[in-house]
């Protein structure tokens, strides 16, 4: 089982625990439950000899979501203090770490011991390692919301014990993940070391790389990204901006040396167009309404729409004072997403190129029924099986968007938290879509720790439910799949 | 010799032809070997399957050596195959890409009837027919006075059952059908002064996407022509929509009136019915150009069907075993003609024959040479097509591309 290894991963910030001369205890004690949970559980299945096929991956990928998310949350539990130390606030903030969204309810950052801080960029990191095994290999076989289109790479029905193949496909990915992690580490190191950024000491370097590569967004400050140099935001923009690209064409286009493949993308144009206009129009409103003043009009357009559309959650400035329009186009960019195969969340541009030409299609055949149109990815005639279920995906998506607004929306109003209509959409919107921050009170510098509890829970279950991509969650709710 | 494994076709065939039959399977190295296929200097495998065709290639490799082997197939990766030199045969004939590219002649050239190309591609002769707003500079005047465009030649003028070779005195009139041998590019211009108003043709429509419709759309396709594709079974149309992105494929009959309208059927410069009934193609075709379809070219699987189609009015009929007939007797001529085209069926012949150096006409001029029920088109040298004029020589080992009656072809090949 994954946990048990998982439990060795609480050895990195115990040695960094030590380093500081802060409390140690935590993480060993966090560890040593996931460990003995995870070698239990093993145990406990190596008798039944039941075979773990497409219909129990649901089941496992779900129950596992929850399990990681819970020994990220152990550490915060143990020391968290006032601002997590209570179950929900913990849990929420091990969900949103390993979904790596980057919602969290801490408030006082300075107050955090540094390990601890670490831990929560850590907890982003191996979650975008997660995520990677389960956007190239899991997802696909199980077939959830159009992600079989990847399927022919990865032949074969099992899913536990994964085929050597995809083990051999998903340590090249993680070397690369890490690659790209080290020079997104030492690039933002050598800022600090060149003087350029002060602040950029080689923890913040480290912390800020183990959350911008897997998108995440977790901040070991207060007000994010803002009090470190513009060269530091340009840099992390990058890494945002390539930890959007799916990975695998990444490793087949960069590793293997076959830049074509950038061009031949439809997705990854597609993803490069719409960062650049988000960009542009972000720039345009923000010169517009004089939010910035000089070089930081464009840093904070392009950042901004990078951080939203990428689903990192990061910010240069606080958007949530930002007028309505600027605030409807970054909403806009939280149900964008980055491409297939990358760590980011939401509904990935992917599935929205292929809705279009499914539209499109639809209107063309209103004119001439009669009219065959199969629909193409990167030339290649697309099975209507897979529009379908990414229709199907979209339409999930929304469903639970609206459902969780409500949910958020009521339990605020009982509570008194003082959300707008704007922001409760944006809240439930940007937990779904792993984003992070919502607008109004629950800003990108502010945090989410003046929600109710049902507000909370709520946001969990967006978080663990929109990182699974939603349908092999749902199966499990319906009657058919527990029929024998 | 043929061999085929129904005794009641080979003796209908024995009836009417003059050859020798024999029982046997052809895809049988046995019996090849007792068919005396060891003394054969040309085999030729045709049956319509394309593995009997294949299996009896390869067997007539290696009982016949020397043999020139040819064989038939209606699959283009075949043909793709030999060419890449995969395939140890001296030529593959595919009914549907000759087919295709049959038609693909036709439809770039307007008003032609059946065109063929002759010396890669540089040499074309079309058969036209004259219609009624024929430009004046060629028609209802002495050919000797007309402007005919540069590097052609009338060859023949067919007027009902009476055939002319051409001299200077000589008037094309409307309703005549004419053959012009010329550059591909003079054959564009001949097409334009016959049938003035036709311009380049945009947007053809295909019925049927079968094999040879596939092959057809594939054919327009890779000529930059806009094409639409109606099939009636929805697996084929999603096939050929998937394999050819350019191509607008419906799913739908041809024979529905309101979708005819609906689709605008009636605007596209042409037409080809390829389904795999002819009857289906002769009423698609009718009905086509009841809404509106000015040129309409149907595939006549039986050869009694291009009478029918003639008949009907279809402008063009192509018989895919004529054509694939075409490309096989080339095989089966004297090895100094390259290549034969067959034209009103057969009663002509176009030729390519490199000239002996006895034949009585080297040396000559073309202005001397008498007309005996054949015509010199052009002629290659080196490699080049030269169009000949009056005063030019005929020297040997020329390629001439000449035209004539079937009947006259052997003596003609022979004075040359």
């Amino acid at each position: 089982m994954l946990l048990k290894y998982l439990g060795l991963t609480a050895l990195f910030p115990t040695a960094l625990a030590l380093w500081y001369h802060e409390p140690v205890w935590p993480f060993l004690v966090a560890g040593a439950i996931a460990s003995g949970v995870g070698l239990l559980l093993e145990r406990m299945t190596t008798g039944a000899a039941t075979r773990v096929g497409v219909r129990e991956g649901f089941l496992v990928v779900s129950a596992t979501m929850l399990l990681t998310a819970a020994f990220a949350s152990l550490p915060y539990l143990f020391e968290g203090g006032d601002q997590l130390g209570s179950p929900i606030d913990a849990y929420l903030e091990g969900m949103s770490g390993f979904s790596t969204t980057g919602a969290s309810v801490v408030t006082d950052y300075d107050a955090l011991p540094r390990s601890l801080a670490m831990w929560r960029q850590f907890t982003q990191w191996l979650g975008g390692m997660g995520i990677i095994v389960l956007a190239i290999a899991v997802l696909p076989r199980l077939r959830v919301g159009g992600r079989q289109m990847m399927e022919s790479e990865l032949p074969g029905p099992e899913i536990a014990g994964l085929p050597e193949r995809i083990r051999e496909t998903a340590r090249t990915l993680w070397t690369l993940y890490v690659a790209l992690t080290a020079l997104c580490a030492v690039s933002l190191a050598s800022l600090g070391w060149l003087g350029i950024d002060d602040g950029m000491t080689e923890y913040e370097a480290l912390a800020h790389a183990f959350s911008t590569v897997p998108t995440g967004g977790f901040s070991t400050k207060a007000d994010s990204m803002e009090s470190f140099s513009p060269e530091t935001q340009w840099i992390v923009a990058l890494f945002m901006l390539l930890g959007g690209v799916n990975f695998m064409l990444l490793y087949r286009a960069v590793v293997r040396r076959r830049p074509r493949l950038f061009v031949r993308d439809e997705e990854f144009r597609i993803y490069l167009v719409l960062a650049l206009v988000a960009s542009v129009a972000l720039t345009i409103q923000i010169w517009g309404y004089g939010l910035a003043s000089g070089e930081e009009v464009v840093l904070d357009g392009v950042f901004q729409a990078i951080s939203v559309i990428t689903t990192t959650g990061y910010a240069t400035e606080d958007f949530a004072l930002w007028p309505v329009l600027p605030l409807l186009t970054l909403f806009a960019l939280m149900f964008v997403g980055g491409s297939a195969g990358s760590t980011t969340g939401s509904i990935k541009v992917v599935r929205h190129v292929l809705l279009g030409k499914v539209l499109r299609r639809e209107l063309d055949q209103t004119v001439s029924p009669e009219l065959v149109m199969p629909i193409r990815l990167n030339g290649s005639p697309v099975d209507e099986r897979t529009l379908r279920a990414i229709a199907a995906f979209i339409l999930l998506y929304v469903g639970f968007w609206v459902l969780g607004a409500a949910a958020i929306g009521i339990d605020s109003a009982i509570v008194g938290v003082d959300l707008g209509t704007l922001d409760v959409l944006a809240v439930s919107g940007s937990a779904l879509g792993n984003g992070g921050p919502g607008f109004g009170i629950t800003g990108p510098m502010a945090s989410f720790a003046p929600l109710g509890d049902v507000s909370k829970v709520t946001m969990i279950l967006l978080m663990w439910v929109g990182r699974l991509e939603i349908v092999p969650v749902v199966v499990l709710l319906t009657r058919s799949y527990w029929r024998l | 010799m043929v061999v085929d494994t129904e005794q009641a076709r080979l003796r209908a065939l024995a009836e009417r032809f003059d050859v020798a039959t024999q029982e046997a399977d052809g895809a049988s190295r046995h019996d090849l070997a007792a068919a005396g296929i060891r003394d054969a200097d040309l085999v030729i495998a045709c049956t319509s399957r394309d593995e009997v065709n294949l299996v009896a290639g390869m067997f007539a490799r290696l009982e016949a050596p020397g043999a020139t082997t040819v064989i038939r197939t209606s699959n283009v990766e075949y043909v793709d195959l030999w060419r890449s030199g995969q395939l140890d045969v001296d030529f593959v004939v595919c009914s549907e890409l000759e087919t295709a590219n049959a038609i693909s002649r036709i439809i770039g050239v307007p008003a032609a009837r059946q065109t063929d190309v002759f010396a890669e591609g540089q040499v074309q002769i079309v058969e036209f027919e004259v219609q009624e707003g024929a430009s004046r500079d060629v028609v209802d005047l002495p050919l000797r006075q007309a402007s005919a465009p540069r590097d052609s030649k009338v060859a023949a003028i067919i007027r009902g059952a009476e055939t002319l070779l051409p001299g200077g005195d000589d008037v094309i009139r409307p309703g005549d059908r004419i053959v012009v041998i010329g550059s591909p590019q003079a054959a564009k211009s001949w097409g334009a002064l016959l049938s003035p108003g036709e311009a380049v043709v945009r947007d053809v429509v295909i019925f049927g996407a079968g094999r040879v419709g596939t092959a057809i759309a594939r054919a327009l396709v890779e000529q930059g022509i806009g094409v639409r594709v109606v099939e009636a079974s929805r697996a084929q149309a999603v096939r050929l929509a998937e394999a050819l992105p350019e191509a607008r494929v419906y799913n739908a009959t041809g024979f529905d009136p309101d979708f005819l309208e609906r689709e605008r059927i009636g605007k596209a410069q042409a037409a080809v019915f390829a389904m795999r009934d002819d009857a289906k193609n002769l009423y698609a075709a009718s009905l086509a150009e009841v809404h509106g379809v000015p040129f309409t070219i149907g595939i006549a699987h039986e050869p009694v069907s291009v009478q029918a189609f003639d008949h009907a009015g279809i402008d063009v009929s192509v018989n895919p075993r004529a054509v694939t007939a075409e490309e096989i007797i080339r095989f089966a001529h004297d090895p100094r003609t390259k290549q034969i085209a067959l034209l009103e069926g057969s009663r002509y012949e176009v030729l390519d024959v490199t000239t002996r150096d006895t034949s009585r006409y080297v040396g000559s001029k073309f202005r001397d040479m008498p007309i005996h029920g054949a015509l010199i088109g052009a002629i290659v040298r080196n490699g080049t097509a030269i169009f000949p004029h009056g005063e030019d020589v005929l020297e040997a080992g020329d390629r001439v591309i000449v035209f004539t009656e079937s009947a006259d072809a052997a003596r003609v090949v022979e004075a040359l």
